[in-house]
């Protein structure tokens, strides 16, 4: 079978670009659930138009340099070291001082940060590397996972990518106990050869690209075990990426559940990866996103539903990865 | 609806008279602003001024809880209020049913489960939980990841408490019961059969492996394009370290078109699908070419290649 590209659907470029500078300039208020992490919208924002080579053309050099200085401004440091704030939701002054206890930096939104400032072309002098290090200490557990923000929040798999992330782009792992947090991750396998959020829960395709892509991070000479993962745990998780391409073109995150535009990202991601990007049937999938595309811009989860942002982004990844499959 | 007996807005309510609030400072031109309602705006603007003074009292329950309402995914409102209630030694089995009303409303927040499982570690009451799960799971969302999540944390946590690991697989039973594609549920029994470690009663290993091979052929030949079932099978026989060719009998009744000859015997190693099911079946295909891939050999090798080439043509997203 040929894939065959040239009469796919279009990519609605301008219209996307459109809807990532709306949400720039605000949000509505049924978008208040984002207020603790707004960084996070920022980024897919920047990122997506970035991604869709339109970040230059569609915004201006004062824009770019204003969104520059505002994630600047949540670059924060204090006793548990120096990260960004998601935003300035608990912000009642000037952020000059250190933070206090509520109002610490966090994990996901210093990577998010981190990233959007990459995508603005910052140099990033202003960077307290030192500080960070010491942050991703102060977030690191027991058990070798990572939680959300110093003193409290969830752990999971999420952040300790965030973390692994944020090790590469410093170029410096001494943050991180790594083979504490590589335990942590293989807990998380399961039977089905995917990942879950969580040791002993369900095999996600979220999660399983961030199990995939952490392992992938490491530098091999801080690898305190050779093989991380055998040759049968990698077919095996290839075979439970591929089975998450259902007939619709789609990927599903879970076994049995329903396409959704994201874990197309998901799932394609980590089989780019574990270098089995061929045996995605590529055509079937760019079918189907071309399907999820609204026409004002953005994705939705699954054809003829409700578009969103945080659709688009992961959505607007795999570009690359249809054009140039 | 629900009865205000209190204006909407804390700057209206006379026993928040003495909190200075304090507005959310903004210095420049905000990137994605939230354009806020005015209760989300009045409610944030008490909390930074409650943070400030660092109260910790009742009514910082009342004040955290509306922000909870109108925006769940506030972790710092959550972190305040897991402080206070542990400062002023407030019921927890009081909030952990607030949180009961909180976990359905917002099944998919993470902060939702994160606090409730801060309040069961102090509390130590499981086995009430494990029926709130059930409940929650039995409404329109049977797969909720984050409820799944929660359960399999809650068992693993109160790991020697016999009793409370007395009832999942009734409990899985049930859920497979409504839907037996459900693989949260499959997944689940994977969890308390073969990755909790082993509990009493259960010490006789050749009788469990017996009766989940039992179990999971049954349940494939109710509904043979399962992929969750098949998942089930190959799970276990990679964990228990079995060959796959242990079940190549079961296996190739679901490689071939129905037998319309076929007498209906009852074999409880190997039941055969039903005659409705859609057949061949590619989970069936592709477990036996991995049967043949694994034996080698020549003879193995093209066995597998004929079977990876019919599953071209049974199943359409697959490339060659």
């Amino acid at each position: 079978m040929e894939d065959r590209l040239d009469d796919l659907p279009a990519l609605f470029k301008d219209s996307h670009s459109a809807h990532c500078k709306r949400c720039l300039m605000g949000l509505p208020s049924s978008s208040t659930d984002l207020d603790a992490s707004r960084l996070v919208v920022i980024f897919y924002c920047i990122n997506a138009l970035d991604l869709l080579g339109l970040l230059s053309e569609k915004t201006t050099k004062a824009d770019r340099e204003a969104w520059r200085d505002w994630i600047w401004r949540r670059h924060t440091f204090g006793v548990y070291g120096s990260g960004f704030k998601p935003s300035s939701y608990m912000s009642i002054e000037h952020p000059s001082e250190s933070y206090k206890g509520y109002d610490t930096p966090h994990l996901i939104m210093t990577y998010t940060a981190l990233l959007s400032l990459a995508v603005l072309r910052d140099d990033f002098s202003k960077l307290d590397r030192k500080g960070l290090i010491n942050f991703l200490r102060s977030c690191q557990k027991e058990d070798g996972s990572f939680s959300t923000i110093p003193n409290g929040g969830e752990t999971d798999l999420r952040t300790l990518y965030c973390a692994f992330v944020i090790s590469m782009m410093l170029d410096d792992w001494s943050g991180i106990d790594i083979p504490r947090a590589i335990s942590f991750i293989k807990k998380c396998r399961t039977h089905e050869g995917g990942y879950g959020q969580f040791p002993l829960c369900e095999a996600h395709g979220g999660t399983t690209y961030i199990a995939v892509a952490s392992l992938y991070l490491v530098p091999n000479e801080l690898k305190a075990i050779p093989e991380i993962m055998s040759a049968l745990e990698r077919e095996e998780t290839i075979r439970w990426l591929i089975q998450n391409q259902e007939p619709s073109g789609g990927f599903r995150g879970r076994t049995g559940k329903e396409a959704d535009a994201c874990y197309c990202f998901w799932c394609g991601a980590a089989l780019q990866i574990l270098g089995a990007k061929d045996l995605v049937n590529v055509t079937g999938l760019a079918r189907f996103l071309g399907r999820c595309q609204f026409k004002y811009g953005g994705f939705s989860k699954a054809p003829g539903e409700h578009a969103g942002t945080y659709k688009l982004h992961p959505t607007v990844l795999l570009v690359p990865f249809i054009s140039y499959g | 609806m629900e009865p205000t007996l209190e204006p909407l807005l804390f700057a209206d309510r006379p026993h928040w008279a003495d909190v200075i609030p304090q507005a959310q400072y903004e210095d420049g031109d905000p990137v994605a602003p939230i354009f806020y309602t005015e209760e989300y705006k009045d409610a944030t603007d008490y909390f930074r001024g409650i943070v400030k003074i660092g109260e910790q009292s009742q009514r910082v329950l009342e004040l955290t809880e509306s922000i909870i309402r109108q925006n769940p995914a506030h972790y710092t409102a959550w972190q305040y209020r897991y402080e206070t209630l542990l400062a002023i030694n407030a019921p927890l089995d009081v909030e952990l049913r607030l949180m009961d009303e909180l976990a359905i409303k917002f099944m998919k927040t993470y902060q939702v489960w994160h606090h409730r499982q801060l309040l069961v570690v102090l509390t130590r009451k499981p086995q009430a939980e494990l029926a709130f799960i059930t409940r929650a799971l039995s409404g329109e969302d049977q797969k909720n990841y984050h409820t799944w999540s929660y359960r399999q944390w809650l068992l693993s946590y109160f790991n020697d408490e016999e009793e409370l690991w007395s009832g999942e697989l009734d409990f899985v039973d049930e859920m497979l019961t409504r839907d037996v594609r459900n693989n949260s549920a499959w997944h689940h029994r994977f969890f308390v059969v073969w990755a909790s470690g082993v509990r009493e009663g259960e010490e006789d290993r050749e009788r469990i492996v017996r009766r989940e091979l039992i179990y999971v052929k049954q349940n494939i030949s109710f509904a043979p394009n399962n992929f969750a079932a098949w998942n089930y099978l190959r799970g276990m026989l990679t964990h228990l370290k079995m060959p796959f060719s242990t079940v190549i009998d079961f296996v190739k009744l679901y490689t071939v078109p129905f037998d319309p000859s076929r007498t209906d015997i009852v074999d409880l190693e190997n039941p055969p699908p039903s005659k409705q099911a859609h057949l061949p079946c590619v989970h069936a295909i592709e477990f036996l070419a991995d049967i043949h891939e694994r034996e080698g050999g020549q003879s193995g090798i093209e066995q597998a290649v004929e079977l990876w080439r019919q599953l071209v043509k049974e199943d359409t997203m697959r490339k060659p």
